[in-house]
């Protein structure tokens, strides 16, 4: 209609300017996306096959950049550490990503329950130690485990029995989840309450109407509507799981049962760190990259049907 | 330099420090206020004994002005001046710890100062000069020296009757009597992730983890020497003489406030360290030799003990030789060293100690200074570091802890060890022959 009564120029010019805004728009975000996510990983790929070698002779020559082929994967997918770090990992994952879940759901229903009493304050109580930062959460649970500082020790002792140390032997697993559990729940916890508030107050109603209880209200209709929801909270955890580094890291000074490889990230940041080998611990994240990334993918894959319908 | 004394504290200021030096970026140089004004250096350095040094240089050289930065202790410190060194925004000046030497020159963050260190190696110990020497170039000023001693709770020792050790079999004894004594007091601990310490026990015994001939590298760790203190060690944890666990924990801590741990065989720093965590048992303790493997055999190795080090960064090179070199023997730096408990490298400031007080911790003990010499004297005079001593270190503590948790035998640990630190070394390019 304007192509008709408009003279040509201006109908071409309204068209490239249609055809430049989305890009206009977009430019924001896509410098940002390559400045600080696509040139980072393109050189972490480069560094993964460049290593440090001796340059000319001497006992204490100086070390140059070369490149080294696949050298850097073959020695971290052979490290017997790595392997070890995944299987902690499995064991935390085990541990952690359900209770997180589970305590999350259950909280998220319990505070969505008609009538239900102090929920403001119940809400906020559950949600502040999201907010307390990991590296200082660590150290406060720190001090509650170890035998000397722990109170709880100091009652048992009071009432006459031994202390626990759980740092050292088969508590520390639980021990190490329970910060990340104590940490996750209430950010979970809001994702489901949230998504729970959002089901129409219709459904409840004539469920009511047909005689159902509030736990086959709960069951039946709660938790199958969040369910993507729960899926999304699930993928975060997993992925969370992957990345379990502060926790660990913060306890090492306080056991020995903690190595610097306990888990993957912390053999990455040892070897770049420690032990100044960058390509190395570029060749392992890139590996622990794409391992979340297929994990992530086949979760999706796995829950996409039951929770998102059809499409 | 000593140590940091709360390694879970250090982490968070590690964080922040991290923080810190993203943000303010400073480069190599400083501030430079022009052609003609004063130079403005950049020195990394920990402890608490710097900043009173660094004041005293800046009082009496305004053309060259330095700026301290606390980039966290040791490791944390070297770490990061590798990375700052690729980056191009190193210090001019930082503290390097003596076996952390090696991987920094070899990092390319050390710089060779021989053009500016005339006259300079009269003013140490042979054992302390040959810290900073390498293939005949120098590459550092020796700052502090830290020669392994015994610093026991003397309160306690008395209490129970027990004699100082003398040697290790009499220190063996002495647990025994502890442990029976009072069952939840040990003589000492044996902490897993002391790679230092466990060094200097080995080189007392004889052990020496690198060589190098020509270009050729020799590594061993599991000599004769180190497998019999592995031994050692094993059979007081078996017997549950000694507390196996990591040190200056708040666990640990509480264990000294309580009078629960009666000794650390350490480097000279140890009464600073102990200071810190357990100020009220001041006058409690006192410092004596280490034991010795073989009775009438004074030898001790060194735990810890740094220089400093001009980096290749710098654009200031004559002045912060010059700074360097001040730091390391200067009257005015000594002092400021003593003051805070820290053994300083030079002859002429270990000869400034003996018109000293002893250390907070000992203020009793009137011939500390005299002892620490004396210790001194007999140090080991050539001790040397290879250029992967972080491999070594981190591959050490990790078996070590694994091996003292589950109950492996620890001399295992030395061969793990050395295959880690043999296979790093070939990867790297450098030439090896394993023993």
């Amino acid at each position: 209609m304007s192509a008709v009564t408009d003279p040509p120029s201006l109908a071409y010019r309204r068209a490239r300017r249609r055809w430049a805004a989305p890009y206009l728009f977009l430019l924001p975000a896509g410098v940002l996306f390559i400045a600080f996510l696509a040139i980072p990983i393109c050189y972490a790929l480069y560094l993964s096959f460049r290593g440090m070698r001796m340059a000319g002779g001497g006992p204490f020559g100086v070390r140059q950049e070369t490149w080294v082929g696949l050298d850097n994967y073959v020695a971290a997918f052979t490290a017997p550490e790595l392997l070890a770090g995944l299987g902690r990992l499995a064991i935390y994952g085990i541990i952690a990503v359900p209770l997180t879940l589970g305590l999350a759901l259950t909280f998220a229903l319990l505070l969505d329950l008609p009538r239900v009493r102090g929920a403001r304050f119940a809400r906020t109580a559950i949600f502040i130690p999201y907010a307390v930062p990991g590296v200082v959460a660590t150290l406060l649970w720190g001090f509650l485990y170890l035998p000397s500082t722990s109170p709880g020790n100091w009652i048992l002792e009071r009432v006459g029995l031994d202390g626990v140390d759980v740092l050292h032997g088969g508590m520390l697993f639980p021990a190490v989840a329970n910060i990340a559990v104590w940490g996750g729940v209430g950010f979970n916890m809001i994702i489901l309450y949230t998504s729970l508030r959002g089901i129409p107050a219709d459904v409840y109603e004539a469920a009511r109407l047909d005689g159902a209880s509030e736990w086959d209200i709960a069951y039946r209709i709660k938790i199958p509507l969040v369910a993507p929801a729960l899926v999304l909270t699930g993928l975060f955890a997993l992925i969370g799981t992957l990345q379990v580094y502060g926790e660990p890291t913060t306890l090492r000074p306080m056991t020995s049962e903690i190595s610097q490889t306990w888990v993957p990230l912390m053999m990455i940041y040892r070897d770049a760190f420690t032990r100044d080998n960058l390509s190395l611990a570029a060749a392992s994240s890139v590996a622990l990259a794409l391992g979340t990334l297929v994990v992530s993918v086949i979760l999706l894959r796995l829950t996409q049907k039951r929770s998102f319908g059809e499409s | 330099m000593m140590r940091r004394t709360v390694p879970a504290m250090a982490t968070l200021s590690a964080v922040a420090l991290a923080l810190a030096a993203c943000s303010s970026g400073t480069g190599s140089g400083g501030d430079d206020a022009g052609p003609d004004g004063p130079i403005t250096l950049d020195y990394w350095a920990w402890g608490t004994a710097q900043q009173p040094m660094v004041d005293a240089w800046n009082a009496a050289h305004p053309d060259i002005q330095v700026k301290r930065t606390d980039a966290g202790g040791g490791t944390d410190s070297s770490a990061k001046l590798v990375t700052a060194t690729r980056a191009g925004n190193a210090p001019d000046v930082a503290i390097v710890e003596y076996n952390t030497l090696p991987a920094m020159i070899v990092a390319g963050v050390a710089a060779d100062i021989s053009e500016h260190a005339d006259g300079l190696e009269e003013e140490f110990a042979p054992g302390v000069w040959s810290q900073v020497t390498f293939d005949g170039a120098t590459y550092g000023v020796p700052q502090d020296a830290g020669p392994q001693a015994l610093t026991y709770n003397k309160a306690r020792f008395d209490e129970l009757g027990i004699e100082v050790p003398t040697t290790w079999e009499e220190f063996a004894e002495a647990a025994e009597t502890v442990h029976e004594a009072d069952p939840d007091s040990y003589i000492t601990t044996f902490a897993p992730a002391e790679f230092g310490g466990f060094a200097g026990y080995a080189q007392q015994a004889g052990a020496e983890w690198w060589s190098v001939d020509g270009d050729t590298w020799t590594v061993d760790f599991d000599d004769d020497a180190s497998v019999a203190v592995a031994d050692y060690w094993q059979d007081l944890i078996d017997r549950d003489l000694v507390l196996a666990e990591p040190l200056l924990t708040p666990e640990w801590n509480a264990k000294v406030n309580q009078g629960e741990v009666l000794s650390w065989p350490a480097g000279l720093w140890a009464a600073g360290v102990l200071y810190g965590i357990a100020e009220e048992s001041a006058g409690d303790w006192a410092m004596a030799p280490l034991p010795q493997w073989e009775e009438g055999d004074p030898a001790v190795g060194f735990q810890g003990g740094s220089a400093v080090v001009v980096t290749t960064s710098t654009e200031h090179a004559e002045a912060a030789a010059e700074f360097a070199r001040w730091m390391g023997t200067a009257d005015e730096a000594s002092a400021a060293q003593i003051e805070q408990g820290q053994y300083p490298a030079s002859l002429a400031g270990q000869e400034l100690t003996l018109e000293s007080d002893p250390p907070l911790l000992m203020p009793q003990q009137e011939d500390y200074w005299e002892t620490a010499a004396e210790i001194t004297r007999t140090t080991i005079p050539e001790i040397s570091w290879g250029p992967n001593v972080n491999v070594a270190s981190s591959a050490f503590q990790d078996a070590m802890s694994t091996a003292v948790t589950d109950g492996a035998p620890l001399r295992d640990v030395l061969t793990t060890t050395e295959d880690e630190v043999v296979e790093d070394m070939r990867t790297t390019g450098f030439e090896v022959t394993q023993k």
